[in-house]
């Protein structure tokens, strides 16, 4: 689904140039990674806290099958229609089966990351329905026709002022100036007859409460409550792993979801949603579908990547990554950005499709220091690279240039011979200590400079050095 | 073979062993909550109410004190003139509300798309993050706490839990509502150039009548 058309490597190139695009993202990942640390350093219970984190979502990928079973039943019970899908395609065939049933004109959705992966929004288009996005980010994106560039700021990547030609467009009336409390007031208005007029709301879910049956979302607009109360039918999606055993335990993770999410300590709106509407309840939907979906996470269940499982989509390893923070969420092609991209879309999408992804990061490990629950991504990406490896996809050039350095690397003779003549060839290239560019090696030096080499090699300053000491003894 | 038992094989195919009984499975869950103390916030202040008053306020939401309820008319009255709003409120259908002498204020329980301000109750507040608790139900629609601008909730101070872990505890084995939601705050958004705006979709204030003590 969704497989870039691009190559990374173009994509990567042309963001770098972006100029507004860094302002932007900076501007966001900056602010979410100082209001974290603030977040984090005021709650001292954290790193106890997220070790019973990572304790809880081990605990329920042992159990899978047995609360999915649970939850089914619950929700079942509280009068909600469970469905399962084993990929996107089986997802979106049922979620388009329930609006064609219901001559559904009009859908109304609270963002979604899993609604992304499996294609909603074009299998709604294909449909012949009319889909609002209500969450603010996703409807700056649905107007300008792109995809979330970020999994918690789906729209970071646009300025104020890109916004605002978008909304000058769209609104009915026009916003009348581009600060954000007035283009975000326009909205409000705008939206406000779309959620009361829709035939169908679909939401997310960020947790899967086994033992009540209910699927909980957290917003801060209050946009889902919006989507998933005026329709007659709310239908939830969701990913298998989200289940957590208990409301106490979605607390115990939702403690850590917000914080390393915003900053923040708590959403505006955490809402537990259990079944439809309770015979004369004063307002809620008639019918309420959960579509359970697997889409590759049963074969990360049986593989190395299992760890991944644990991940709650809270975009802290983005926020904290240099590459993310040079190219953006657009560059990474699939629909999960980051490092946790860069680890799920060869899941998704087919590793021959992304094996650059995996690649495109440097090993500092900051994403795996932030992760709530955590996941060793740096560790999960290089399982990525070692398969890339095995499967034959790295390009010939990579393959002959690693080949020649196996070779020289059993010869040590031939080795230390090789990087002398490498260091001192490197010279030749930079002036003041930087090499700024150097040939058949444009796609490093384009974006940053490489060290001038002293002139010598690591074990001929070593053995110099000792021959030194050896003559003061 | 249905999508539901292909997903279920494939995750027992996963499993070396076989799934322990449900009581074992059930008995480490229950340990995963077990010293909660110790992977939550402390509380700074040592007065519940305090603690919940020092949580909200900092997200935007405003209070007044109240001796009892029949104090809450007269608090709306104060609340919606220093707003420089009309004396109009759509009211939560519920009897306790109702029973009040709402003279000089035009009260309705429907609540339009623009609804200026609302007021309703709360079951519980919850010191920990400074949250309201509201449940959907007959004399409770949920829309009246999302479509007005200026959303009023009467809090009895007597209802403050502690912690999150509190609430879960009070609703464990008992008939769930179709809607639970904790309200933390006004509606916010930082969707453009995280920029803090409030007031995105939900109310802009959250006003609290606190009752009693
Ligand atoms: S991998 Fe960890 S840090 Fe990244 S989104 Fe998932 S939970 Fe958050």
């Amino acid at each position: 689904m969704n497989a870039p058309q691009q190559g990374f490597k173009e994509r990567a190139d042309a963001e770098l140039k972006n100029a507004v695009l860094k302002i932007a993202i900076d501007r966001t990942t900056g602010n979410a990674e100082r209001k974290r640390a603030v977040a984090v350093a005021a709650f001292p219970e954290f790193q106890a806290a997220r070790a019973r984190g990572r304790a809880i979502k081990d605990h329920v990928i042992a159990h899978l099958d047995h609360y999915l079973e649970m939850f089914e039943r619950n929700a079942t019970a509280a009068g909600a229609t469970v469905h399962w899908a084993s990929d996107d395609a089986e997802a979106r065939a049922i979620i388009t089966r329930i609006c064609l049933e219901a001559d559904a004109k009009l859908v109304t959705r609270a963002k979604s990351m899993l609604g992304e992966e499996i294609g909603l929004p074009h299998a709604l288009a294909d449909a012949g329905i009319e889909r609002v996005e209500t969450d603010l980010a996703e409807h700056i994106i649905q107007l300008a026709g792109e995809r979330p560039s970020h999994i918690v700021w789906p729209a970071m990547h646009r300025t104020r002022e890109q916004v605002a030609i978008l909304f000058k467009e769209a609104h009915h009336p026009p916003p009348a100036a581009d600060d954000p409390a007035t283009m975000v007031q326009s909205a409000r208005r705008e939206l406000r007859a779309r959620f009361l007029g829709a035939d169908i709301g679909i939401s997310g879910a960020n947790f899967l409460v086994a033992d009540t049956g209910a699927t909980c979302t957290v917003t801060n607009e209050g946009n889902a409550e919006l989507t998933t109360t005026p329709p007659r039918i709310h239908i939830v999606t969701a990913g298998i792993e989200k289940l957590v055993p208990s409301t106490a335990h979605a607390f115990a993770l939702l403690r850590l979801l917000v914080r390393s999410a915003t900053g923040g300590e708590m959403t505006q709106y955490t809402t537990l949603h259990c079944g439809p509407k309770r015979p004369g309840d004063a307002d809620g939907p008639e019918e309420m579908h959960i579509v359970l979906v697997d889409n590759g996470r049963t074969r990360m269940l049986a593989d190395e990547f299992r760890p991944m499982l644990r991940c709650i989509r809270c975009g802290a390893c983005m926020n904290h990554c240099v590459v993310y923070r040079q190219i953006g969420g657009h560059a990474y092609g699939g629909t999960y950005p980051g490092p946790m991209g860069a680890v799920l879309t060869p899941v998704l999408d087919g590793l021959a499709q992304s094996r650059d992804l995996p690649h495109a990061c440097t090993m500092n490990g900051r994403c795996a220091e932030v992760c709530p629950v955590e996941i060793p991504l740096p560790t999960l990406l290089r399982a990525w690279r070692t398969r890339s490896w095995r499967e034959r996809l790295e390009p010939r050039s990579v393959r002959a240039a690693l080949g020649l350095w196996a070779m020289a690397a059993r010869r040590p003779g031939l080795y230390r011979l090789g990087s002398r003549i490498g260091v001192r060839a490197l010279r030749l290239f930079g002036r003041r200590g930087w090499i700024a560019s150097l040939p058949l090696a444009g796609g490093w030096t384009a974006y940053r400079d490489l060290p001038r080499p002293l002139g010598r090699t690591f074990m001929e300053q070593y053995r110099a050095e000792q021959a030194r000491k050896e003559g003061r003894r | 073979m249905t999508a539901r038992d292909r997903i279920l094989a494939a995750i027992r195919a996963a499993r070396p062993a076989p799934l322990p009984p449900a009581e074992a499975i059930a008995a480490e869950a229950a340990a995963l909550l077990d010293a909660p103390e110790s992977v939550r916030p402390r509380p700074v202040e040592a007065v519940l109410a305090a603690e919940f008053v020092r949580k909200a306020s900092a997200l935007g939401t405003s209070f007044d004190h109240l001796p009892d309820r029949a104090a809450i008319p007269l608090a709306v009255n104060r609340y919606l003139d220093t707003h420089g709003l009309p004396p109009a409120l759509a009211l939560q259908p519920a009897p306790a509300l109702a029973a009040l002498d709402w003279t000089g204020i035009d009260t309705h329980d429907a609540v339009a798309p623009d609804q200026t301000a609302a007021l309703g109750l709360a079951l519980w507040g919850i010191a920990e993050t400074g949250s309201l608790v509201i449940h959907s139900g007959a004399d409770a629609p949920i829309l009246l706490s999302f479509l007005p601008l200026h959303h009023i909730v009467v809090l009895e101070e007597r209802s403050l839990l502690p912690h999150l872990e509190d609430y879960a505890a009070r609703m464990a084995g008992q008939p769930q509502p179709r809607n639970a939601i904790l309200i933390t705050g006004p509606s916010g958004t930082t969707d453009i150039e995280g920029s803090y705006v409030r007031g995105a979709h939900g109310p802009g204030f959250l006003h609290v009548l606190m009752i009693g003590g």
